[in-house]
């Protein structure tokens, strides 16, 4: 919403006719003496052996899959094998103009692309890289199999035979495989070659790759990226969201030209017609051709044309064409790049859907066949030489075949799984994602924001002990701009985005101030596309940077399920923890709108493998576990009460420290001390607890002890456990919905340590497992102070003379649990 | 609106002992009663019938005494004099519990209690705040669903203690202990009897030799076995069976089909408490699942006894008295159980059949009564007075892995005034050879329970 931009209302309201650019379909004509010209005869047949290396492989992992063996080597794999027999030319044509700082993304159907990527990477890299590479990939393990296994002749050939093999060990989830198996044949990659990760989930790719391409744009890094993602994902919203954010105009009208204009974001469509059993084109979708979805994004109609996926250099040619317009800034650009799958989805597609005849057709249109025809028609190969390649192929993937399924060679990921718990978290702790100076727009020294901090008591109580106005003091949400304005002038690689970052300054006022003092590109605003927004900073830190994202409400990740549950989550280990994803994703949990607007899912997030999860309830800790969120290289989703953006720092003597300091990731902080009963909250009931804990001492001579978890994952429950080892009783609180609320494994893993000391079972008390009714009704729902109180009275210890306004009885915990309520 | 530290909602001998008991220990209590303080139990129930059953058992001994030596002349029944005293001693009863009530400081509240939620009623319309409440109105005779039901000769059990006639010929629908009690009564008093069950035997639960030695005592009675009413008229009552549909003839008709809790029109709802069809749901204290409410005998479902109803009273007081919950809970293996037939049937703990079902390892022991001095000299042998021996059974089932006792079963007058003996060495757990050292007096009836425990056989 900049105020550079009017909407005049004459301007919006005026008649006329909207024009589309035309979509070319299928124009490239073939020029073979030009083609020679272009890419040298010696690339043509490269691109015929890559195919033939794609085909044989692809073969070979058939014949396992559907017959258990492949020349006589027996092999049940368990696993998954989505086969790419139909598509080579698509992805060697794709690959054959571009360079290894070129990235490319997949879908579950990606083995080829990865070989092709490779492949053409190999062809272009120094020996001396290569070696490098290879020598140091996984510590030598991958090398070590392979090079004194094959028979290979160069270098380059040896990196050939390493990548087969890396690739095929990690279809089979081998130590030796390209992720150490733990990624698999829907998620191999490999990243020194531009080969990033293959996304399990359709179109799951298309917001990261997004997300990749802007990292390059923002750290001026050379290459374009590239989206391999099937017809079917153009049903996906998060695709429509990753190319509507790929094509924000602010790139090009609001940023520095200097940056570069929008990211270099390529949406290749591989159009095999088919989605699972849904046939895109007349069946499932509505465009009749893919490539015209293009003409609904942008005045460029993200210069969205059909090319002949049967034709290498058809494909060739339009990337090359293409990849001019990105790295000038005028992405991003659709593909519709049509092609066959001839095997079917998968082993298990009994290919009910379509006719033989339409098989048999694409059969004889075959690439393969059709691109051999072309070099011996031409005489850049002779039939012979063309046969002798099969052969050859065949030969390397029995080799690499026997070596994969060797477990002496191929060993599997180690049973008492510490390779996975190792690889969880890179938990490193860096400063800087990437040298250089910051790129800043004002300083720090000059800013608002800053000054207006400055003014402020550092905290809660003025220098009489009495509580300042809140309008007086360093309150939880400036907190928060201070660890963020720190780490933007520490980190050149770190941006923010949401749906109100800029200008508006967030929602709730965190960034206020940034907007003066960062350039466009590292602070602005999004569409409202959260599946974008998430999936974007996923791609952006694996491709090397610090980002933070905010997704307002933390209902809204609802929006984003897939690209926070499956891919923030998993990527570090799926890669075995060869990326790094030092990702903050900032979500505040609200109140007073509804039913969609004030839940705290933190449980829901904690349940998720991979994801650490934060909490602050004080100012200290919002900027001292901001700092810790944003110097790790971990995903973080930030919990944010907004209840609590306007309080001041009323526990640590001096308030909120003006410089910088770290909260220590995973430690419970105690609150106040007591040894009659334990209370550990998460979140705002933190001071829900302590009006509790005061009641108690003052109505009831009960000293409470009170804990602030601050943290879901990780926590340590030692501290915890030894203050219930001393009281015997305990209540946990937080906003959080009763039913699966994370308190309970709290709970029953401090039962577990603790079970001798207790008194009594431990009591969770938690929101209501309804709807958040409106806002004159949220003492029903949120946990109060009297629901702590009467959790204790019922379960814990007597209060004399205590009447009870809930029902924190056995029979309300079983008739709810069956009420489902 | 005053404030209570308990409400006590229901006056029956479940909420009028909850309501003593509270106020003896010192909370500020009222006791919201709609009708008659004593309940059903005392009103129309236990009390009622037993009054006119002993008179009808006074009749049946005044026309055998001759055997005794004793003659009486024209012995009959005089059912206007059996209902006045009948209504003279539940008048005296009623007495006493109110004074029960003052004598501990109650506040009785006369009204039909409604709770309107969380500590509050209203009795009729009138606020009453209170921080407990304990919830004991009972139940009432379920009326079942059969076509005729509502014609005036159709009686429920309250009904049937108000005749101002002997019906000639009764059939009792139901073969439960109410329906027994009545078919004993009326037995006695020289009606007809006709007794329709819709399993296959009387007294579901009793000890199968028992059931059978009341059925022989009972002879010229009808049964009719698996057997459901079809239909009522003003003639007879159309019986269906798996053999085909008959009528009854019968001037009376005597529905003793069950009871249903009083949870309607109660304010549970409001309340937020749980409950369903058998009744409110409670905790082995007596709680429900809404802080601070509580709910005791009829109304739970639990066990239809007034004397169980009168212990949940008591565990509930206590269970809000002491805060928290102990040891003192609602433990329901150790409640005896009379029926009071002609002659009684009593029991406690686990049936034989029950105990096997259980998979214990089960040791039963069986003495007639006849082999006890005192219940020869006092009963004649049925029939003609002849030395044939008289009825009476007393049955233990022990466990035989660990001797304990797990049932005591009885049939014989006094049958009722002995089974505590069984159920207070249930409740203590006492092995078989503990219990033999227990003296008895003699010559008592009761000496039979500690010979049956000499027969028990390892």
């Amino acid at each position: 919403m900049p105020k550079s931009m009017v909407i005049a209302p004459e301007e919006v309201r005026r008649g006329g006719w909207l024009e589309t650019p035309p979509i070319p379909l299928n124009q490239y004509r073939s020029d073979p003496q030009a083609e020679r010209e272009r890419w040298g005869a010696a690339a043509l047949r490269d691109v015929y052996r890559d195919m033939v290396m794609i085909r044989a492989f692809e073969s070979m992992l058939g014949d396992i899959k559907t017959q258990g063996a492949y020349r006589g080597i027996a092999y049940e794999h368990a696993g998954a094998a989505h086969l790419s027999i139909g598509q080579e030319a698509a992805v060697v044509g794709l690959c054959l103009p571009l360079t290894p700082d070129d990235l490319i993304f997949g879908s579950h159907r990606s083995h080829g692309e990865i070989l092709a990527k490779c492949a053409r990477a190999i062809r272009v890299l120094p020996e001396a890289e290569l070696q490098r590479v290879m020598e140091g990939y996984l510590g030598g393990d991958v090398l070590r199999v392979i090079e004194p296994a094959a028979q290979w002749d160069s270098v380059q050939d040896l990196a050939r035979h390493f990548i087969l093999y890396g690739v095929l060990a990690e279809i089979f989830a081998r130590t030796t495989g390209l992720n150490r198996g733990l990624g698999g044949s829907m998620h191999a990659f490999f990243a020194p070659f531009g080969s990033m990760p293959n996304n399990a989930i359709v179109g799951g790719s298309a917001p990261i790759a997004a997300g990749a391409a802007l990292f390059k744009r923002c750290n001026r890094r050379p290459g374009i990226v590239v989206a391999n993602i099937g017809d079917a994902a153009a049903g996906c919203g998060p695709t429509w969201e990753a190319i509507t954010f790929s094509a924000m105009e602010q790139y090009r009208t609001l940023w520095d030209a200097e940056v570069g204009g929008a990211p270099p974001m390529l949406f290749n469509f591989l159009n095999n017609f088919y989605g699972m059993g849904g046939q895109t084109a007349g069946e499932t979708m509505g465009f009749e051709v893919l490539a015209r979805i293009g003409a609904g994004v942008n005045a460029d109609g993200l210069h969205a044309e059909r090319v002949d996926g049967y034709s290498p250099l058809a494909v060739a040619a339009a990337v090359a064409a293409k990849r001019e317009l990105l790295e000038a800034g005028r992405g991003p650009v659709l593909l519709d790049t049509v092609t066959y799958r001839l095997a079917g989805h998968s082993p298990s597609d009994a290919a009910s859907y379509r006719t033989r005849e339409e098989v048999a057709q694409w059969q004889e249109a075959d690439c393969l066949a059709g691109y051999a025809a072309y070099l011996s028609e031409h005489e850049l190969a002779s039939e012979a030489e063309l046969e002798k390649e099969a052969e050859r192929a065949a030969d390397r993937m029995e080799l690499v075949c026997r070596l994969a399924v060797s477990l002496e060679h191929s060993p599997r990921p180690d049973r008492d799984a510490r390779l996975i718990a190792g690889v969880m978290f890179s938990n490193e702790s860096r400063t800087a994602m990437a040298a250089g100076e910051p790129e800043l727009a004002g300083t720090l020294a000059d800013n608002p924001r800053a000054a207006a901090i400055a003014r402020r008591s550092r905290g809660a109580l003025g220098a009489d002990g009495k509580e300042l106005p809140r309008s007086r003091v360093v309150a939880f949400r400036d907190a928060l701009f201070e660890a963020l304005a720190h780490r933007f002038t520490v980190d050149p690689t770190l941006v923010a985005y949401g749906e109100e970052n800029r200008d508006w300054g967030g929602a709730f006022a965190v960034y206020r101030g940034l907007t003066e003092l960062l350039p466009y590109h590292r602070l602005f605003n999004s569409p409202i596309s959260e599946a974008a927004i998430a999936g974007s900073a996923v791609g952006y830190a694996m491709s090397g940077g610090r980002v933070v994202v905010e997704l307002m409400y933390c209902d809204f990740m609802g929006r984003a399920g897939d690209e926070i549950l499956n891919q923030m989550a998993k990527w570090q280990a799926m890669s075995a923890g060869l990326l790094r994803l030092p990702l903050v994703m900032r979500v505040s949990v609200g109140n007073r709108y509804g039913a969609q607007h004030s839940q705290d899912w933190s449980s829901l997030l904690a349940h998720i493998p991979g994801l650490k999860v934060y909490f602050p309830a004080t100012p200290y800790d919002a900027k001292g576990m901001l700092n810790r969120a944003l110097q790790g290289t971990d995903p973080v989703v930030f919990f944010e009460s907004q209840r609590l953006y306007d309080y001041g720092e009323e526990f640590v003597a001096g308030g909120v420290p003006e410089g910088y300091y770290e909260v220590e990731e995973g430690q419970p902080v105690l609150r106040r001390e007591g040894g009659d009963l334990t209370i550990v909250t998460i979140g705002a009931t933190l001071y829900r607890a302590l009006e509790a804990a005061d009641e108690l001492r003052e109505a009831h001579g009960l000293a409470a002890e009170v804990f602030d978890a601050r943290f879901l994952n990780p926590l340590d429950l030692e501290p915890i456990a030894a203050s219930v080892r001393k009281t015997g009783r305990l209540v946990l609180a937080s906003d959080a919905c009763d039913r699966g609320s994370f308190l309970h494994t709290v709970a029953s893993n401090l039962t577990r340590l603790c079970f001798e000391d207790l008194d009594a079972p431990p009591v969770v008390v938690g929101a209501r497992n309804w709807i958040t009714p409106g806002a004159e009704m949220e003492q029903s729902f949120f946990p109060q102070k009297e629901w702590i109180l009467d959790a204790i009275h019922a379960e814990l210890l007597p209060l004399a003379g205590h009447a009870s306004s809930t029902d924190p009885t056995r029979g309300e915990l079983a008739a709810r649990a069956r009420g489902g309520i | 609106m005053s404030d209570f530290d308990l409400a006590v909602v229901g006056g029956g001998p479940g909420g009028y002992v909850a309501a003593e008991r509270a106020a003896a220990r010192g909370l500020k209590t009222v006791l919201v009663e709609r009708d008659h303080l004593g309940g059903v139990c005392l009103n129309s129930g236990c009390i009622p019938t037993k009054t006119l059953i002993h008179s009808a058992k006074l009749l049946q001994q005044a026309r055998g005494s001759a055997a005794y030596g004793v003659t009486v002349s024209e012995a009959r029944y005089d059912l206007g004099a059996a209902m006045a005293w009948k209504g003279a001693v539940t008048e005296r009863l009623r007495g006493g519990v109110a004074s029960q009530m003052e004598r501990h400081g109650v506040t009785v509240e006369r009204g039909t209690g409604v709770l309107t939620g969380r500590g509050r009623l209203a009795v009729d319309g009138r606020a009453l705040a209170a921080r407990n409440v304990i919830v004991a109105t009972g139940s009432r005779a379920a009326r079942p669903p059969i076509p005729g039901a509502d014609l005036p000769h159709v009686v429920d059990s309250t009904g049937a203690l108000q005749l101002q006639e002997l019906p000639a010929r009764v059939v009792i629908v139901g073969g439960g202990y109410i329906g027994m009690e009545f078919a004993s009564y009326f037995h006695a008093v020289g009606s007809e009897v006709v007794v329709v069950e819709m399993l296959d035997d009387i007294l579901a639960g009793v000890d199968g030799d028992i059931v059978r030695q009341l059925k022989s005592a009972l002879p010229g009675v009808v049964w009719h076995l698996g057997a459901r009413v079809a239909g009522i008229t003003a003639d007879g009552v159309s019986i269906a069976a798996g053999d085909g549909e008959r009528v009854e003839a019968a001037d009376l008709v005597l529905l003793a089909t069950g009871r249903v809790p009083n949870t309607d029109h109660l304010g549970l709802e409001a309340a937020g408490a749980v409950f369903n069809r058998r009744g409110v749901t409670v905790d082995e204290y007596q709680r429900t699942n809404v802080a601070g409410l509580y709910a005791v005998g009829d109304v739970t479902g639990r066990s239809l006894l007034a004397h169980a109803a009168s212990r949940m009273g008591e565990v509930a007081v206590d269970a809000i008295v002491s805060q928290r919950p102990g040891s003192n809970r609602m433990r329901y293996h150790a409640v005896p159980w009379v029926v009071y037939t002609l002659p009684e049937i009593a029991g406690v703990g686990l049936s034989e059949q029950a105990a096997r079902a259980a998979g214990r390892n089960v040791r039963v022991a069986r003495l007639p009564l006849a082999a006890n001095g005192r219940f020869l000299a006092e009963h004649l042998a049925p029939g003609d007075g002849s030395h044939a021996a008289p009825r009476g059974l007393v049955k233990v089932v022990v466990d035989g892995d660990s001797h304990v006792l797990l049932g005591v079963h009885m049939i014989g007058t006094p049958a009722s005034e002995i089974i505590f003996g069984g159920a207070t060495m249930i409740e203590a757990e006492l092995r078989v050879e503990e219990l033999r050292e227990i003296v008895f007096p003699h010559p008592t009836v009761s000496e039979a329970l500690r010979d049956v425990l000499w027969e028990v056989q390892w």
